[in-house]
């Protein structure tokens, strides 16, 4: 059996908490019962992480004048995956993007770094208009 | 996110509460110790609960601002979930980092009389 929760957000940053939260409450309470308490919180920082990471990046990345843009959050869990979806309307990216080097004091460019290294599975997709970035971690 | 300042013997201690992320990051940027480029910075985050890349981004920026980009900003205290962040980006390098808010000082003000 598969649920999937959608929740569809105003594209502000003010609602990347509404969004990362939300996203670690689901995956604590799919945890709590499999694994250890520390295991499960690991598990529901690295969606809390991960969320908070794509949703940014949809915000940042949006034109300037998408007053009306919508981030659009989606909960797919399949035993043992959890699989979190973010669509935004922006302009085409790539996951591929290199880690930046450190040694020149970057402020920017670690999003993707982040989720790629906290996720088991990270798909980009263009679907019409859309970009969809798909997170999977297994329990 | 709070911050709340204080001062010892002439390093900063800017305690962090919260969440460091895209959201509170220009507030952390925009503090004037953190701005002053000749101001030693200790960052206490034994009460900051949670940091993204967009925290990470903020810190390692007002560290290249310092006179001495590694050392003019030094952190404590931090939890296993904000280290994991600074492991995962590799900005941990970059940074000397204590368990103790009081050892930090007292290395950071080592270093500045030895500038001085």
């Amino acid at each position: 059996m598969s649920s999937i929760i959608t929740l569809t957000l105003p594209g502000d940053i003010l609602f990347a908490r509404l969004a990362s939260q939300t996203a670690s409450s689901i995956a604590r309470l799919l945890a709590d019962d499999q694994q250890t308490e520390t295991e499960s919180c690991v598990f529901a920082h690295a969606f809390e992480l991960a969320v908070t990471e794509a949703f940014t990046n949809s915000v940042t990345h949006a034109p300037e004048n998408a007053t009306s843009a919508m981030v659009t959050v989606t909960f797919l869990f399949e035993q043992p995956h959890l699989t979190v979806s973010i669509s935004d309307a922006n302009e085409p990216f790539t996951i591929e993007t290199p880690a930046p080097d450190i040694e020149s004091f970057p402020e920017n460019g670690f999003g993707l770094l982040i989720i790629r290294k906290l996720m088991d599975r990270v798909i980009y997709r263009r679907d019409g208009e859309w970009n969809i970035l798909s997170m999977s971690k297994s329990l | 996110m709070t911050i709340t300042e204080t001062s010892q013997i002439g390093i900063a201690i800017l305690s962090l509460n919260g969440t460091l992320d895209a959201l509170s990051a220009p507030d952390f940027r925009n503090n004037r110790s953190v701005i002053d480029p000749e101001k030693s910075v200790v960052i206490d985050m034994e009460n900051l609960d949670f940091i993204d890349s967009s925290g990470i981004g903020a810190i390692v920026g007002a560290s290249r601002q310092k006179r001495q980009p590694v050392g003019g900003i030094i952190l404590s205290c931090m939890n296993d979930r904000v280290r994991k962040v600074f492991e995962i980006t590799n900005a941990q390098k970059l940074f000397h980092i204590f368990d103790d808010t009081i050892a930090a000082v007292d290395f950071a003000a080592t270093r500045q009389s030895a500038r001085a």
